[in-house]
């Protein structure tokens, strides 16, 4: 990966930093319930919300610590199912325990599966964490136990309650997971301006130099590892619970994995918004292409041509950014927006 | 009791072998591309599914079957000339790990493309072989399987020779050795990388239209072809006597595994089981059996 | 005495072929007493000797470094000076011998461990973390001593925050001992070469540490910026008490800045004293500071 410029040290001299967070916040939390259609929240801002947490777990793994891993969707799923698991079977468990013990239940799968990277690097690394994809998603057809026996394989998702207060219909499960995202997202952003975040990018930079001077190989790939597993394990949560209402197995699978991974390049690695970027363009993309498509195609462009035509402009995408702009999306803009509000 | 045992031993073992020889016929083509540019080829699965589904598109056109054979052969090598040209040649400087997230992205745009022109469904593909199971002693063993194997070791054999024997197959050798000193002989690069990645897209077209005869050439040959990456791990990435080992080794453990651990586990592992075993020996030897270890030098 | 072959112009000098023929170079090496050493021993190297496949890197050298002292081991390229370093630091493990240090002696030093034993190092080729800042990479240096979980960092709690503030009141002291506070804040994979590599010392200086390894600190640096590193590395040993082993080529630094010198060729250590001592040595002499008057043209070729 190439040098990549951290948040932290862009100087902003123009806007305090605040101020672009605040008006984003008040944006979702005041303009957007107010002007949003159904469709709006369905369609755009619950998948966006889900993946952009799953993106934002991966790039701490990856893009921060520099860990390649290919098993994301893997981790989802262990979130989603723990989280049902343990809704359904500690009968008045709040649902926000639920998701916190799902994180950890994905945080230590994520140890689990994590450990090889204390040995291997690199390709060996991504073809391990493959190895997670695979056994999970066998694990969760295999033992139906996990879905409670549903025939069908596909389960409801519960009702979803925080603190009394239930979030029903499109906009209350948006505000459910805007919330949760938020706070994970401060989390980690938090997390990122300390000694722990520094070693993580430390290890990814030059793993013997971190090592010389003291800093716990074991320990800090294992923590980058939890972490990650936690937050996507709580995306999986939130894509399962608020977006599809659905616990299935199917939506967690290799192409979901690669999704994140590709929302990362494309929005930026080693970067908390580019998790954003990059999901907003791998959720918009598809419905504008469709539009599009039978705009100028008409009826010859159905669902088989759409997913198609989407696999070959996403992956036109991913080698055009790696070529022109490998630090993603988020360059992009900041180059832009410096131009526009930098005055001499 | 223990003849029988013995005998569908034999014919599992002799099975996992036989589909064994195919998995390194997959591995070979990374083996390939990965020696002479050290680029780990992601997509190798997606070009073995765009050359059987390009074949079977031609051939039922009406086309017959070794023209066919020709013209893919012949879009397979455009195909490696573009790779070369518009990923390779851009990213030429850059990490490993960039490339190897290109080439994801270049799977995903074949993948894209072959079903888009060829359609999605399942495309039944006639090698004009009967799979008749032909018995060796008590043992039962698929004619369909051995001649796949038997083509795969042709294979093997004529890109051994071509890599001992000939002018372009030594440079290859040079390139995977040391590219600035073969950039220093006057080798040119993108020549070798074009033929390489050509030759890449043969080894995936025989390795496609022979699972695609067993399996149907469908979008799930991709799938399958990923089972190649723990055959690499097993074998190392740039050793094609270890991908030779490596597939062998994964095709006979996984139908054994799948034959008597499987129904502890309810069956069906041996969708992870070659991950699993790789993942195992890969902590044990973090550079694989064959692979070479890197002494990191500070 | 023996026959040197020395090709005297300063571009071979890289190049040279080190042939040294004669007794001096068998086994004779004279390990000079300092007055009661064995109290003041920060680092001792007994009997260590390396091999990579069929190459020798080190064959049998001892070494000792005394508390407070700036210890140089010069010799040609491929001479071992760096795989001593990282058999030190524990990067590599020796065939033979062992590595006193910190009052515990080791096969093979413990890198995980290596900051706790007060032993620090800087890197012929950088080792940077190019994407930190330059108060980061310097912060790193540190990582030994911090203690905090990560919850406790992100909440700002007790021990998290006097952590973090204490670290980064060092960072910013050695910052300012080497003269980098101007770009304290810049990422340091966009600072010209020299400036890195003064980042590169205060990184393995901020822990105050007991043994510095310095290897080439100052590769690839001008005249000017050679003398001002020299005298960091001077500070650093006054301020901090420390024992510095020192690989260095230029051969009038290592004379200036030296208390004694070791020197290797073909993995055997061939001379142990005094500048003054080396500098009269005739092993030394025949083998290698022949050339010694020719620094300037060394330094314009370099």
């Amino acid at each position: 990966m190439t040098a990549i410029a951290l948040e932290t040290s862009v100087p902003s001299r123009r806007l305090p930093r605040w101020l672009p967070i605040l008006a984003i916040l008040i944006a979702a939390y005041g303009i957007i319930p107010a002007i949003g259609t159904s469709y709006l929240f369905e369609a755009i801002l619950l998948p966006f919300l889900a993946l952009s947490l799953a993106a934002l777990g991966l790039n701490i793994l990856t893009g921060y610590a520099g860990q390649l891993s290919l098993g994301s969707a893997a981790f989802m799923a262990v979130g989603a199912f723990a989280a049902y698991n343990f809704n359904l079977r500690i009968p008045g468990l709040p649902l926000i325990v639920s998701l916190f013990l799902a994180g950890l239940t994905a945080a230590a799968f994520g140890i689990l599966f994590g450990l090889p990277s204390l040995r291997l690097r690199g390709f060996y690394l991504a073809v391990s964490t493959l190895a997670a994809q695979f056994f999970v998603k066998w694990a969760l057809t295999r033992f139906g136990w996990l879905s409670n026996y549903n025939s069908s394989g596909v389960i409801d998702a519960p009702p979803l309650t925080l603190f009394g207060l239930q979030f029903q219909g499109p906009l209350g499960r948006y505000l459910f997971a805007l919330t949760i995202v938020v706070v994970l997202t401060a989390l980690a952003a938090r997390l990122m301006t300390t000694r722990s975040g520094r070693e993580f990018i430390a290890i990814r930079d030059n793993e013997i130099a971190a090592k010389v001077f003291g800093v716990s190989i074991f320990r800090t790939k294992l923590l980058a590892f939890g972490l990650s597993s936690f937050i996507i394990g709580v995306a999986g949560f939130l894509w399962a619970f608020a977006y599809l209402r659905t616990v299935e197995p199917d939506g967690f699978n290799l192409d979901r994995s690669f999704s994140i991974l590709f929302i990362i390049i494309i929005g930026g690695l080693a970067s908390i918004r580019g998790a954003f970027f990059g999901a907003a363009l791998i959720v918009v993309f598809p419905l504008l292409l469709s539009r599009l498509g039978a705009l100028i195609f008409g009826g010859v462009f159905d669902s088989g041509v759409l997913d198609m035509s989407q696999r070959i402009v996403i992956g036109a995408l991913i080698i055009l950014f790696l070529i022109a702009e490998p630090s993603g999306l988020v360059a992009l803009w900041d180059r832009l927006t410096r131009k526009f509000l930098v005055r001499r | 009791m223990s003849d029988f045992d013995y005998s569908f031993l034999l014919e599992v073992l002799i099975g996992g072998l036989l589909s064994g020889v195919m998995y390194s016929l997959v591995a070979i083509g990374f083996v390939l591309i990965y020696k002479t540019s050290g680029v780990l080829n992601f997509a190798q699965g997606a070009m073995v599914l765009f050359a059987a589904l390009t074949f079977v598109g031609i051939l039922e056109h009406g086309v017959p079957f070794f023209v066919s054979l020709l013209l893919t052969l012949l879009i397979m090598a455009v195909l490696g000339v573009a790779v070369e040209q518009s990923v390779l040649r851009p990213l030429v400087n850059r990490p490993p790990i960039t490339l190897f997230m290109a080439t994801l992205g270049l799977a995903y745009i074949l993948e894209g493309a072959a079903q888009l022109i060829w359609g999605a469904q399942v495309h039944g593909l006639n090698l004009g072989f009967d799979d008749k199971p032909i018995a060796l002693g008590e043992v039962l063993v698929s004619s369909f399987d051995l001649f796949a194997a038997a083509v795969a070791a042709t294979m093997v054999a004529l890109l051994s020779a071509f890599f001992r024997f000939t002018r372009t197959g030594l440079a290859f050798r040079a390139v995977a050795d040391d590219q600035f000193a073969a950039l220093a002989v006057g080798l040119r690069l993108p020549v070798i990388w074009a033929i390489v990645w050509t030759a890449a897209g043969f080894v995936a077209l025989v390795a496609g239209l022979l699972w695609g005869a067993r399996l149907g050439v469908q979008f799930s040959l991709s799938l399958i072809v990923l089972k190649a990456l723990p055959v690499l791990v097993l074998g190392g990435f740039d050793s094609i006597l270890g991908a030779i080992v490596g597939g062998l080794l994964v095709g006979a453990s996984e139908k054994l595994a799948e034959v008597y651990i499987g129904p502890l586990f309810g069956g069906g592992i041996e969708i992870w089981f070659a991950y699993v075993a790789a993942l195992a020996l890969l902590l044990i030897r973090p550079s694989g059996l064959f692979g070479v270890k890197l002494v990191e030098r500070v | 005495m023996g026959t040197a072959s020395l090709a005297v112009s300063a571009a071979h000098l890289e190049a040279v072929s080190w042939s040294v023929t004669g007794a001096s170079i068998t086994g004779a090496t004279r390990d000079v007493p300092v007055a009661s050493i064995g109290a003041r021993v920060a680092l001792e190297i007994q009997n260590v000797s390396l091999a990579f496949g069929g190459v020798t890197a080190l064959s049998a050298v001892d070494l000792s470094v005394a508390r407070g002292e700036i210890r140089a081991v010069i010799g040609p390229n491929g001479a071992g000076k760096s795989s001593l370093i990282n058999v030190i630091s524990g990067l590599y493990r020796p065939d033979s011998g062992r590595v006193q240090v910190g009052g515990q002696a080791f096969t093979r030093v413990p890198t995980a461990r290596l900051s706790r034993l007060g032993v620090t190092r800087t890197f012929q080729h950088l080792a940077l973390f190019p994407n930190l800042s330059v108060l980061d990479n310097v912060a790193v240096g540190l990582a030994g001593s911090a203690h905090a979980t990560f919850v406790e960092q992100i909440l700002g709690l007790g021990r998290a925050a006097t952590e973090a503030a204490e670290t980064r009141q060092r960072a910013l002291e050695t910052i300012a001992l080497v003269e980098l506070d101007e770009v304290k804040d810049r990422i340091v994979g966009t600072l010209p070469y020299g400036l890195q590599k003064r980042v590169d010392l205060a990184r393995a200086l901020v822990s105050h540490p007991k043994i510095i390894l310095l290897d080439e600190p100052m590769a690839g640096m001008t005249a000017t910026e050679k003398r001002r590193m020299a005298q960091f590395v001077r500070a650093a040993r006054d301020r901090f008490g420390a024992a510095v082993v020192l690989i260095e080529h230029d051969i009038g630094v290592v004379m200036d800045l030296s208390d004694r010198i070791a020197v290797l060729d073909y993995g055997r250590k061939i001379a142990d004293g005094t500048p003054a001592e080396v500098r009269a040595d005739q092993a030394v002499i025949d083998a290698y500071l022949g050339v010694a008057h020719d620094d300037e043209l060394i330094e314009d070729a370099a």
